[in-house]
Protein backbone atom coordinates (compact mmCIF):
# COMPACT_ATOMS: atom_id res chain seq x y z
CA UNK A 1 0.00 0.00 0.00
CA UNK A 2 2.27 2.71 -1.31
CA UNK A 3 0.08 5.68 -0.61
CA UNK A 4 -0.07 4.91 3.05
CA UNK A 5 3.42 6.14 3.78
CA UNK A 6 2.55 9.77 4.30
CA UNK A 7 5.02 10.83 6.90
CA UNK A 8 3.85 9.06 9.96
CA UNK A 9 0.14 9.28 9.37
CA UNK A 10 -0.27 5.83 10.79
CA UNK A 11 2.28 6.33 13.47
CA UNK A 12 0.10 7.09 16.41
CA UNK A 13 -2.97 5.58 14.93
CA UNK A 14 -3.06 3.11 17.76
CA UNK A 15 -3.09 5.85 20.36
CA UNK A 16 -0.61 4.00 22.51
CA UNK A 17 -1.58 0.66 21.04
CA UNK A 18 1.56 0.74 18.93
CA UNK A 19 4.23 2.87 20.45
CA UNK A 20 6.68 1.73 17.78
CA UNK A 21 6.48 4.92 15.73
CA UNK A 22 9.92 6.30 14.99
CA UNK A 23 10.49 8.76 12.20
CA UNK A 24 8.03 8.07 9.38
CA UNK A 25 5.60 5.21 9.36
CA UNK A 26 7.26 2.07 10.56
CA UNK A 27 6.42 -1.26 9.01
CA UNK A 28 5.29 -2.45 12.41
CA UNK A 29 2.71 0.34 12.64
CA UNK A 30 1.36 -0.49 9.21
CA UNK A 31 1.03 -4.14 10.16
CA UNK A 32 -0.58 -3.26 13.48
CA UNK A 33 -3.05 -1.07 11.59
CA UNK A 34 -3.84 -3.86 9.16
CA UNK A 35 -4.34 -6.28 12.02
CA UNK A 36 -6.69 -3.81 13.68
CA UNK A 37 -8.77 -3.45 10.53
CA UNK A 38 -8.87 -7.22 10.10
CA UNK A 39 -10.06 -7.75 13.68
CA UNK A 40 -12.79 -5.13 13.25
CA UNK A 41 -13.97 -6.71 10.00
CA UNK A 42 -14.00 -10.19 11.53
CA UNK A 43 -15.99 -8.85 14.46
CA UNK A 44 -18.51 -7.25 12.08
CA UNK A 45 -18.85 -10.18 9.72
CA UNK A 46 -18.65 -13.17 12.07
CA UNK A 47 -22.42 -13.09 12.73
CA UNK A 48 -23.16 -12.86 9.01
CA UNK A 49 -20.88 -15.76 8.13
CA UNK A 50 -22.29 -17.90 10.94
CA UNK A 51 -25.87 -17.34 9.82
CA UNK A 52 -25.26 -18.08 6.16
CA UNK A 53 -23.09 -21.11 7.00
CA UNK A 54 -25.61 -22.71 9.32
CA UNK A 55 -28.46 -22.19 6.88
CA UNK A 56 -26.78 -24.85 4.71
CA UNK A 57 -25.74 -27.43 7.33
CA UNK A 58 -27.55 -30.68 8.07
CA UNK A 59 -27.08 -30.66 11.82
CA UNK A 60 -30.00 -28.96 13.52
CA UNK A 61 -27.73 -28.26 16.45
CA UNK A 62 -25.62 -25.24 15.87
CA UNK A 63 -22.12 -26.49 16.51
CA UNK A 64 -18.84 -27.16 14.80
CA UNK A 65 -17.57 -29.13 12.96
CA UNK A 66 -20.09 -29.09 10.14
CA UNK A 67 -21.43 -32.52 9.28
CA UNK A 68 -23.11 -32.08 5.92
CA UNK A 69 -24.56 -29.59 3.48
CA UNK A 70 -28.26 -29.28 2.66
CA UNK A 71 -30.91 -27.01 1.20
CA UNK A 72 -33.60 -28.55 3.43
CA UNK A 73 -34.05 -25.48 5.64
CA UNK A 74 -34.81 -23.35 2.60
CA UNK A 75 -37.23 -25.98 1.26
CA UNK A 76 -38.90 -26.17 4.65
CA UNK A 77 -39.11 -22.39 4.90
CA UNK A 78 -40.57 -21.86 1.44
CA UNK A 79 -43.10 -24.65 1.99
CA UNK A 80 -44.36 -22.95 5.14
CA UNK A 81 -47.38 -20.71 4.44
CA UNK A 82 -46.39 -18.59 7.45
CA UNK A 83 -43.12 -17.79 5.72
CA UNK A 84 -44.65 -16.98 2.33
CA UNK A 85 -47.22 -14.71 3.98
CA UNK A 86 -44.48 -12.96 5.95
CA UNK A 87 -42.33 -12.59 2.85
CA UNK A 88 -45.28 -11.19 0.94
CA UNK A 89 -46.12 -8.70 3.69
CA UNK A 90 -42.49 -7.63 3.97
CA UNK A 91 -42.31 -6.95 0.23
CA UNK A 92 -45.61 -5.03 0.18
CA UNK A 93 -44.48 -2.91 3.13
CA UNK A 94 -41.10 -2.29 1.49
CA UNK A 95 -42.67 -1.07 -1.76
CA UNK A 96 -45.28 1.10 -0.02
CA UNK A 97 -42.61 2.56 2.28
CA UNK A 98 -40.33 3.34 -0.66
CA UNK A 99 -43.04 4.97 -2.79
CA UNK A 100 -44.54 7.11 -0.01
CA UNK A 101 -41.33 8.12 1.74
CA UNK A 102 -39.62 9.03 -1.54
CA UNK A 103 -42.63 11.03 -2.77
CA UNK A 104 -42.74 12.94 0.50
CA UNK A 105 -38.95 13.17 0.69
CA UNK A 106 -38.45 14.50 -2.85
CA UNK A 107 -41.14 17.17 -2.44
CA UNK A 108 -39.78 18.18 0.94
CA UNK A 109 -36.15 18.31 -0.16
CA UNK A 110 -36.96 20.49 -3.17
CA UNK A 111 -38.98 22.77 -0.92
CA UNK A 112 -35.99 22.99 1.43
CA UNK A 113 -33.55 23.70 -1.39
CA UNK A 114 -35.35 26.97 -2.07
CA UNK A 115 -34.86 28.22 1.46
CA UNK A 116 -31.93 30.20 2.79
CA UNK A 117 -29.22 28.21 4.53
CA UNK A 118 -30.26 29.70 7.85
CA UNK A 119 -33.76 28.32 7.62
CA UNK A 120 -32.70 25.08 5.96
CA UNK A 121 -30.31 23.95 8.71
CA UNK A 122 -32.83 23.79 11.57
CA UNK A 123 -35.47 22.37 9.23
CA UNK A 124 -33.15 19.55 8.17
CA UNK A 125 -32.35 18.81 11.81
CA UNK A 126 -36.05 18.74 12.64
CA UNK A 127 -36.77 16.38 9.76
CA UNK A 128 -34.18 13.95 11.15
CA UNK A 129 -35.75 13.85 14.61
CA UNK A 130 -37.61 10.53 14.20
CA UNK A 131 -34.24 8.89 13.62
CA UNK A 132 -32.92 10.36 16.87
CA UNK A 133 -35.72 8.89 18.97
CA UNK A 134 -35.24 5.23 19.95
CA UNK A 135 -37.33 2.93 17.73
CA UNK A 136 -38.88 1.50 20.88
CA UNK A 137 -40.33 4.89 21.80
CA UNK A 138 -41.60 5.43 18.24
CA UNK A 139 -43.20 1.99 18.39
CA UNK A 140 -45.02 2.44 21.69
CA UNK A 141 -46.04 6.01 20.79
CA UNK A 142 -47.63 4.77 17.56
CA UNK A 143 -49.27 1.85 19.37
CA UNK A 144 -50.82 4.25 21.88
CA UNK A 145 -51.79 6.69 19.10
CA UNK A 146 -53.62 4.06 17.03
CA UNK A 147 -55.36 2.72 20.13
CA UNK A 148 -56.52 6.24 20.96
CA UNK A 149 -57.98 6.42 17.45
CA UNK A 150 -59.60 3.01 17.93
CA UNK A 151 -57.66 1.70 14.95
CA UNK A 152 -56.94 -2.04 15.20
CA UNK A 153 -53.27 -2.95 14.63
CA UNK A 154 -52.31 -4.23 11.19
CA UNK A 155 -50.34 -3.72 8.02
CA UNK A 156 -51.45 -0.12 7.43
CA UNK A 157 -50.29 0.93 10.89
CA UNK A 158 -47.00 -0.83 10.33
CA UNK A 159 -46.60 0.91 6.96
CA UNK A 160 -47.02 4.30 8.63
CA UNK A 161 -44.35 3.30 11.15
CA UNK A 162 -42.00 2.19 8.37
CA UNK A 163 -42.46 5.46 6.47
CA UNK A 164 -41.66 7.38 9.65
CA UNK A 165 -38.50 5.32 10.12
CA UNK A 166 -37.36 5.66 6.49
CA UNK A 167 -38.24 9.31 5.82
CA UNK A 168 -35.32 10.92 7.72
CA UNK A 169 -32.82 8.80 5.78
CA UNK A 170 -34.52 9.52 2.46
CA UNK A 171 -34.44 13.26 3.18
CA UNK A 172 -30.81 13.08 4.27
CA UNK A 173 -29.80 11.27 1.06
CA UNK A 174 -31.73 13.60 -1.25
CA UNK A 175 -30.64 16.72 0.58
CA UNK A 176 -27.00 15.73 0.20
CA UNK A 177 -27.51 15.44 -3.57
CA UNK A 178 -29.47 18.68 -3.86
CA UNK A 179 -26.71 20.64 -2.14
CA UNK A 180 -24.60 20.16 -5.24
CA UNK A 181 -27.53 20.52 -7.63
CA UNK A 182 -27.04 23.27 -10.21
CA UNK A 183 -30.32 25.17 -10.18
CA UNK A 184 -29.19 27.41 -13.07
CA UNK A 185 -30.05 24.48 -15.37
CA UNK A 186 -33.70 24.54 -14.34
CA UNK A 187 -33.74 28.34 -14.48
CA UNK A 188 -32.45 28.13 -18.06
CA UNK A 189 -35.23 25.71 -18.95
CA UNK A 190 -37.79 28.05 -17.41
CA UNK A 191 -36.31 31.02 -19.28
CA UNK A 192 -36.62 29.08 -22.52
CA UNK A 193 -40.33 28.70 -21.85
CA UNK A 194 -40.69 25.27 -20.26
CA UNK A 195 -43.52 24.94 -17.76
CA UNK A 196 -42.58 24.03 -14.16
CA UNK A 197 -43.98 20.54 -14.73
CA UNK A 198 -42.05 20.05 -17.95
CA UNK A 199 -38.88 21.41 -16.32
CA UNK A 200 -39.26 18.87 -13.57
CA UNK A 201 -40.03 16.00 -15.95
CA UNK A 202 -37.35 16.73 -18.57
CA UNK A 203 -34.56 18.35 -16.58
CA UNK A 204 -34.74 18.01 -12.82
CA UNK A 205 -35.95 14.44 -12.50
CA UNK A 206 -33.53 12.88 -15.01
CA UNK A 207 -30.64 14.54 -13.17
CA UNK A 208 -31.96 13.43 -9.79
CA UNK A 209 -33.05 9.96 -10.87
CA UNK A 210 -30.06 7.97 -9.57
CA UNK A 211 -30.32 9.60 -6.14
CA UNK A 212 -34.08 9.15 -6.02
CA UNK A 213 -33.83 5.45 -6.89
CA UNK A 214 -30.96 5.12 -4.43
CA UNK A 215 -33.11 6.67 -1.70
CA UNK A 216 -36.01 4.37 -2.61
CA UNK A 217 -33.83 1.27 -2.32
CA UNK A 218 -32.50 2.50 1.02
CA UNK A 219 -36.08 2.97 2.23
CA UNK A 220 -36.90 -0.60 1.12
CA UNK A 221 -33.89 -1.96 2.98
CA UNK A 222 -34.83 -0.07 6.15
CA UNK A 223 -38.38 -1.38 5.86
CA UNK A 224 -37.40 -5.01 5.32
CA UNK A 225 -35.07 -4.88 8.33
CA UNK A 226 -37.49 -3.00 10.59
CA UNK A 227 -38.60 -4.99 13.61
CA UNK A 228 -39.23 -2.84 16.68
CA UNK A 229 -41.80 -0.38 15.34
CA UNK A 230 -43.42 -3.20 13.35
CA UNK A 231 -43.81 -5.37 16.42
CA UNK A 232 -45.79 -2.67 18.23
CA UNK A 233 -48.04 -1.78 15.32
CA UNK A 234 -48.72 -4.92 13.28
CA UNK A 235 -50.76 -6.97 15.74
CA UNK A 236 -51.11 -10.60 14.69
CA UNK A 237 -49.81 -10.13 11.14
CA UNK A 238 -46.37 -11.27 10.10
CA UNK A 239 -43.32 -9.78 8.43
CA UNK A 240 -40.02 -11.64 8.10
CA UNK A 241 -38.43 -10.03 11.18
CA UNK A 242 -41.61 -10.59 13.22
CA UNK A 243 -41.67 -14.24 12.14
CA UNK A 244 -37.98 -14.65 12.99
CA UNK A 245 -38.60 -13.13 16.43
CA UNK A 246 -41.44 -15.59 17.05
CA UNK A 247 -39.33 -18.57 16.00
CA UNK A 248 -36.45 -17.45 18.19
CA UNK A 249 -38.69 -17.24 21.22
CA UNK A 250 -39.80 -20.80 20.66
CA UNK A 251 -36.29 -22.23 20.71
CA UNK A 252 -33.66 -23.36 18.27
CA UNK A 253 -34.98 -23.89 14.77
CA UNK A 254 -32.49 -23.96 11.89
CA UNK A 255 -35.06 -22.59 9.43
CA UNK A 256 -34.39 -19.28 11.18
CA UNK A 257 -30.97 -19.25 9.55
CA UNK A 258 -32.56 -19.76 6.15
CA UNK A 259 -35.08 -16.95 6.77
CA UNK A 260 -32.34 -14.71 8.08
CA UNK A 261 -30.21 -15.42 5.02
CA UNK A 262 -33.12 -14.48 2.74
CA UNK A 263 -33.45 -11.16 4.61
CA UNK A 264 -29.71 -10.64 4.55
CA UNK A 265 -29.30 -11.28 0.82
CA UNK A 266 -32.15 -8.95 -0.10
CA UNK A 267 -30.80 -6.21 2.18
CA UNK A 268 -27.26 -6.44 0.84
CA UNK A 269 -28.57 -6.41 -2.73
CA UNK A 270 -30.68 -3.28 -2.08
CA UNK A 271 -27.96 -1.42 -0.23
CA UNK A 272 -25.18 -2.14 -2.72
CA UNK A 273 -27.42 -1.03 -5.56
CA UNK A 274 -28.52 2.02 -3.59
CA UNK A 275 -25.01 3.21 -2.82
CA UNK A 276 -23.88 2.64 -6.40
CA UNK A 277 -26.77 4.79 -7.66
CA UNK A 278 -26.43 7.48 -5.01
CA UNK A 279 -22.76 7.87 -5.73
CA UNK A 280 -23.19 8.21 -9.48
CA UNK A 281 -23.14 11.86 -10.46
CA UNK A 282 -24.91 12.69 -13.67
CA UNK B 1 -40.52 35.40 11.80
CA UNK B 2 -38.99 33.30 9.12
CA UNK B 3 -40.43 34.12 5.73
CA UNK B 4 -40.75 31.20 3.37
CA UNK B 5 -40.61 31.75 -0.38
CA UNK B 6 -43.93 31.37 -2.14
CA UNK B 7 -44.67 27.81 -3.13
CA UNK B 8 -42.20 26.19 -0.73
CA UNK B 9 -44.95 25.76 1.84
CA UNK B 10 -46.79 23.57 -0.61
CA UNK B 11 -43.70 21.40 -0.96
CA UNK B 12 -42.90 21.30 2.76
CA UNK B 13 -46.51 20.83 3.79
CA UNK B 14 -47.14 17.13 3.15
CA UNK B 15 -44.05 15.92 5.04
CA UNK B 16 -44.60 18.44 7.83
CA UNK B 17 -48.18 17.19 8.18
CA UNK B 18 -47.05 13.57 8.19
CA UNK B 19 -44.52 14.30 10.94
CA UNK B 20 -47.04 16.30 12.96
CA UNK B 21 -49.74 13.62 12.80
CA UNK B 22 -47.69 10.44 13.10
CA UNK B 23 -44.71 11.67 15.13
CA UNK B 24 -45.70 14.78 17.07
CA UNK B 25 -49.21 13.78 18.11
CA UNK B 26 -48.26 10.20 19.19
CA UNK B 27 -45.44 11.55 21.38
CA UNK B 28 -47.80 14.10 22.95
CA UNK B 29 -50.38 11.37 23.62
CA UNK B 30 -47.68 9.16 25.12
CA UNK B 31 -46.61 12.05 27.34
CA UNK B 32 -50.17 12.69 28.51
CA UNK B 33 -50.61 8.97 29.12
CA UNK B 34 -47.58 8.96 31.41
CA UNK B 35 -49.63 10.92 33.97
CA UNK B 36 -52.57 8.49 33.90
CA UNK B 37 -53.05 5.48 36.12
CA UNK B 38 -53.61 1.84 35.28
CA UNK B 39 -56.34 0.09 37.27
CA UNK B 40 -56.59 -3.54 36.27
CA UNK B 41 -57.28 -3.54 32.56
CA UNK B 42 -58.50 0.04 32.61
CA UNK B 43 -56.44 3.14 31.91
CA UNK B 44 -57.84 5.99 33.94
CA UNK B 45 -57.22 9.65 33.05
CA UNK B 46 -55.33 11.29 35.87
CA UNK B 47 -52.68 13.87 36.58
CA UNK B 48 -50.28 12.01 38.80
CA UNK B 49 -46.51 11.76 39.02
CA UNK B 50 -46.84 8.29 40.53
CA UNK B 51 -45.45 6.55 37.43
CA UNK B 52 -42.34 8.69 37.42
CA UNK B 53 -41.88 8.24 41.16
CA UNK B 54 -42.28 4.50 40.67
CA UNK B 55 -39.43 4.64 38.16
CA UNK B 56 -37.25 6.50 40.64
CA UNK B 57 -38.07 4.60 43.81
CA UNK B 58 -38.69 0.99 42.81
CA UNK B 59 -35.41 -0.76 43.52
CA UNK B 60 -35.71 -3.12 40.57
CA UNK B 61 -36.28 -0.26 38.14
CA UNK B 62 -33.50 1.79 39.65
CA UNK B 63 -31.15 -1.14 39.30
CA UNK B 64 -32.14 -1.66 35.67
CA UNK B 65 -31.76 2.07 34.96
CA UNK B 66 -28.26 2.08 36.41
CA UNK B 67 -27.35 -1.04 34.47
CA UNK B 68 -28.68 0.53 31.27
CA UNK B 69 -26.56 3.64 31.80
CA UNK B 70 -23.48 1.56 32.57
CA UNK B 71 -23.92 -0.86 29.66
CA UNK B 72 -24.64 1.95 27.17
CA UNK B 73 -21.77 4.05 28.44
CA UNK B 74 -19.24 1.22 28.22
CA UNK B 75 -20.59 0.25 24.79
CA UNK B 76 -20.29 3.84 23.50
CA UNK B 77 -16.83 4.24 25.05
CA UNK B 78 -15.65 1.12 23.19
CA UNK B 79 -17.46 1.88 19.95
CA UNK B 80 -16.39 5.51 19.50
CA UNK B 81 -12.58 5.14 19.82
CA UNK B 82 -12.62 2.02 17.63
CA UNK B 83 -14.76 3.81 15.04
CA UNK B 84 -12.48 6.86 15.22
CA UNK B 85 -9.36 4.79 14.69
CA UNK B 86 -10.99 2.77 11.93
CA UNK B 87 -12.19 5.92 10.15
CA UNK B 88 -8.76 7.48 10.54
CA UNK B 89 -7.02 4.47 9.02
CA UNK B 90 -9.57 4.30 6.19
CA UNK B 91 -9.23 8.00 5.44
CA UNK B 92 -5.51 8.68 5.85
CA UNK B 93 -3.47 5.49 6.14
CA UNK B 94 -5.10 3.13 3.68
CA UNK B 95 -6.73 5.80 1.58
CA UNK B 96 -6.80 3.79 -1.61
CA UNK B 97 -8.86 1.04 0.04
CA UNK B 98 -11.03 3.54 1.89
CA UNK B 99 -14.06 3.24 -0.39
CA UNK B 100 -13.89 -0.56 -0.39
CA UNK B 101 -13.72 -0.64 3.39
CA UNK B 102 -16.60 1.82 3.60
CA UNK B 103 -18.63 -0.46 1.34
CA UNK B 104 -17.94 -3.42 3.64
CA UNK B 105 -18.95 -1.37 6.67
CA UNK B 106 -22.22 -0.43 4.94
CA UNK B 107 -22.91 -4.06 4.04
CA UNK B 108 -22.37 -5.13 7.63
CA UNK B 109 -24.69 -2.34 8.77
CA UNK B 110 -27.42 -3.72 6.55
CA UNK B 111 -26.82 -7.39 7.15
CA UNK B 112 -29.95 -7.65 9.24
CA UNK B 113 -30.47 -6.26 12.72
CA UNK B 114 -32.05 -9.39 14.20
CA UNK B 115 -29.87 -11.69 12.16
CA UNK B 116 -26.75 -10.31 13.78
CA UNK B 117 -28.20 -10.42 17.30
CA UNK B 118 -29.32 -14.00 16.86
CA UNK B 119 -25.97 -15.00 15.37
CA UNK B 120 -24.17 -13.64 18.42
CA UNK B 121 -26.27 -15.98 20.52
CA UNK B 122 -25.07 -18.84 18.34
CA UNK B 123 -21.48 -17.68 18.74
CA UNK B 124 -21.51 -16.91 22.47
CA UNK B 125 -23.80 -19.70 23.75
CA UNK B 126 -22.69 -22.32 26.26
CA UNK B 127 -22.63 -24.83 23.41
CA UNK B 128 -21.85 -22.06 20.93
CA UNK B 129 -19.05 -21.71 18.46
CA UNK B 130 -16.66 -19.78 20.68
CA UNK B 131 -16.93 -22.12 23.66
CA UNK B 132 -16.77 -25.22 21.45
CA UNK B 133 -13.70 -23.92 19.65
CA UNK B 134 -11.94 -22.94 22.87
CA UNK B 135 -12.67 -26.37 24.38
CA UNK B 136 -11.49 -28.21 21.30
CA UNK B 137 -8.30 -26.20 21.41
CA UNK B 138 -7.94 -27.23 25.02
CA UNK B 139 -7.77 -23.64 26.22
CA UNK B 140 -10.67 -24.14 28.59
CA UNK B 141 -12.09 -27.28 30.15
CA UNK B 142 -15.59 -25.99 30.80
CA UNK B 143 -17.68 -23.57 28.76
CA UNK B 144 -17.49 -19.94 29.84
CA UNK B 145 -21.08 -19.36 30.92
CA UNK B 146 -20.66 -15.62 31.46
CA UNK B 147 -20.39 -15.18 27.69
CA UNK B 148 -24.13 -15.50 27.20
CA UNK B 149 -27.21 -14.20 29.04
CA UNK B 150 -25.18 -11.54 30.79
CA UNK B 151 -24.47 -7.82 30.50
CA UNK B 152 -21.20 -8.86 28.83
CA UNK B 153 -23.10 -10.63 26.03
CA UNK B 154 -25.29 -7.55 25.62
CA UNK B 155 -22.25 -5.32 25.25
CA UNK B 156 -20.43 -7.65 22.84
CA UNK B 157 -23.53 -7.73 20.62
CA UNK B 158 -24.22 -4.00 20.86
CA UNK B 159 -20.64 -3.12 19.94
CA UNK B 160 -20.97 -5.15 16.74
CA UNK B 161 -24.35 -3.62 15.92
CA UNK B 162 -23.42 -0.01 16.58
CA UNK B 163 -19.86 0.19 15.29
CA UNK B 164 -20.83 0.70 11.62
CA UNK B 165 -23.37 3.35 12.58
CA UNK B 166 -20.89 5.25 14.74
CA UNK B 167 -18.26 5.06 12.04
CA UNK B 168 -20.30 6.87 9.40
CA UNK B 169 -20.50 10.34 11.02
CA UNK B 170 -16.81 10.23 12.00
CA UNK B 171 -15.88 9.13 8.50
CA UNK B 172 -17.88 11.89 6.84
CA UNK B 173 -16.40 14.59 9.05
CA UNK B 174 -12.89 13.25 8.34
CA UNK B 175 -13.63 13.36 4.62
CA UNK B 176 -13.62 17.16 4.95
CA UNK B 177 -10.20 17.25 6.58
CA UNK B 178 -7.42 17.62 4.08
CA UNK B 179 -4.26 15.64 4.32
CA UNK B 180 -2.25 18.86 3.87
CA UNK B 181 -3.72 20.26 7.03
CA UNK B 182 -2.51 17.30 9.07
CA UNK B 183 0.88 17.43 7.45
CA UNK B 184 1.23 21.13 8.16
CA UNK B 185 0.50 20.40 11.80
CA UNK B 186 3.04 17.62 11.72
CA UNK B 187 5.68 19.87 10.17
CA UNK B 188 5.08 22.34 12.96
CA UNK B 189 6.02 19.63 15.43
CA UNK B 190 2.66 18.28 16.48
CA UNK B 191 2.51 14.54 16.37
CA UNK B 192 1.21 11.44 18.02
CA UNK B 193 -1.53 11.77 20.52
CA UNK B 194 -1.13 15.53 20.48
CA UNK B 195 -1.88 15.73 16.79
CA UNK B 196 -5.15 13.94 17.40
CA UNK B 197 -6.09 15.95 20.44
CA UNK B 198 -5.21 19.43 19.25
CA UNK B 199 -5.67 19.17 15.48
CA UNK B 200 -7.75 16.31 14.11
CA UNK B 201 -10.18 15.71 16.98
CA UNK B 202 -11.35 19.34 17.21
CA UNK B 203 -11.97 19.31 13.46
CA UNK B 204 -14.07 16.15 13.55
CA UNK B 205 -15.68 16.88 16.90
CA UNK B 206 -19.26 17.15 15.57
CA UNK B 207 -18.84 13.74 13.94
CA UNK B 208 -17.42 12.18 17.10
CA UNK B 209 -20.18 13.75 19.19
CA UNK B 210 -22.83 12.40 16.83
CA UNK B 211 -21.20 8.97 16.89
CA UNK B 212 -21.21 8.92 20.68
CA UNK B 213 -24.83 10.06 20.82
CA UNK B 214 -25.90 7.44 18.26
CA UNK B 215 -24.07 4.65 20.08
CA UNK B 216 -25.39 5.63 23.50
CA UNK B 217 -28.97 6.33 22.42
CA UNK B 218 -29.35 3.14 20.42
CA UNK B 219 -27.72 1.03 23.14
CA UNK B 220 -29.88 2.52 25.89
CA UNK B 221 -33.07 2.29 23.85
CA UNK B 222 -32.65 -1.27 22.61
CA UNK B 223 -34.75 -4.11 23.90
CA UNK B 224 -34.13 -6.83 21.32
CA UNK B 225 -30.47 -7.36 22.24
CA UNK B 226 -31.06 -7.74 25.99
CA UNK B 227 -34.11 -9.92 25.28
CA UNK B 228 -32.12 -12.27 23.05
CA UNK B 229 -28.68 -12.42 24.67
CA UNK B 230 -29.17 -10.68 28.03
CA UNK B 231 -31.06 -13.44 29.79
CA UNK B 232 -34.06 -13.01 32.02
CA UNK B 233 -32.53 -11.16 34.94
CA UNK B 234 -28.86 -10.22 34.73
CA UNK B 235 -28.92 -8.46 31.38
CA UNK B 236 -32.31 -6.74 31.39
CA UNK B 237 -32.26 -3.12 30.24
CA UNK B 238 -34.84 -0.33 30.49
CA UNK B 239 -35.97 -1.19 26.95
CA UNK B 240 -37.27 -4.55 28.19
CA UNK B 241 -39.13 -2.91 31.07
CA UNK B 242 -40.80 -0.49 28.65
CA UNK B 243 -41.61 -3.15 26.05
CA UNK B 244 -43.10 -5.40 28.73
CA UNK B 245 -45.45 -2.64 29.85
CA UNK B 246 -46.92 -2.56 26.36
CA UNK B 247 -46.94 -6.10 25.08
CA UNK B 248 -46.68 -8.32 28.11
CA UNK B 249 -49.22 -9.75 30.49
CA UNK B 250 -49.86 -7.30 33.32
CA UNK B 251 -49.23 -4.46 30.92
CA UNK B 252 -49.20 -0.96 32.39
CA UNK B 253 -49.14 1.60 29.59
CA UNK B 254 -48.95 4.73 31.79
CA UNK B 255 -45.95 3.32 33.62
CA UNK B 256 -44.35 2.29 30.32
CA UNK B 257 -44.94 5.80 28.95
CA UNK B 258 -43.32 7.37 32.02
CA UNK B 259 -40.32 5.04 31.72
CA UNK B 260 -40.01 5.95 28.03
CA UNK B 261 -39.85 9.66 28.84
CA UNK B 262 -37.39 9.03 31.67
CA UNK B 263 -35.04 7.24 29.29
CA UNK B 264 -35.45 10.02 26.70
CA UNK B 265 -34.63 12.66 29.31
CA UNK B 266 -31.54 10.65 30.18
CA UNK B 267 -30.53 10.48 26.52
CA UNK B 268 -30.84 14.24 26.05
CA UNK B 269 -28.81 14.78 29.21
CA UNK B 270 -26.07 12.39 28.08
CA UNK B 271 -25.97 13.96 24.65
CA UNK B 272 -25.52 17.49 25.98
CA UNK B 273 -22.97 16.35 28.55
CA UNK B 274 -20.92 14.41 26.03
CA UNK B 275 -20.72 17.38 23.67
CA UNK B 276 -19.55 19.59 26.52
CA UNK B 277 -17.10 16.98 27.74
CA UNK B 278 -15.59 16.54 24.28
CA UNK B 279 -15.17 20.31 23.92
CA UNK B 280 -13.39 20.35 27.25
CA UNK B 281 -11.11 17.45 26.33
CA UNK B 282 -10.01 19.05 23.09
CA UNK B 283 -9.29 22.35 24.79
CA UNK B 284 -7.15 20.81 27.49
Amino acid sequence: MGDSVVSGSGRRSGRGRDAAGGAGTSALTIWASRLFIAVVLIYLFAPVVVTVLFSFTTSPRLSLPIEGVTLDWYRKAFADPLFTTALNNSLVLAVVTAVVSVTLGVTFSFGMARLSARTRGPLLTASLLPAAVPALVLGVALAVFFTALNRPPGLVNAAIGHILVALPFVILTLNARLETFDFSVTEAARDLGASPLRTFRDITFPIMRPSVIGAALLAMALSIDEFVVTWFTIGNQQTLPVLIWGLLRRGIDPTVNALATVVLVSLVFLVVLSSLLSRRRS
Amino acid sequence: MVRLPAGSLRQLGPTATFYAVFFGVPLVILFVLSFWTQQGFERVPDLTLRNYLEGFTNRLYLQVFLRTILVSLVTALIVVPVAYLMAYLMRFTFERRGQLLLGLILISLFSGYQVRIYAWRTILGTEGILNTALMQLGLISEPITALIFSPLAVMITLVGLLLPLALLPIWSSMANVSRDHLEAARDLGSNGLRLHRTVLLPMVLPGVGTAFAIAFVLAAGDFVVPAMVGGTTGGTLVGNLIANQFRGSGADWPLGAALAFMIMALLVFVYLTSIRLLRWVTRW
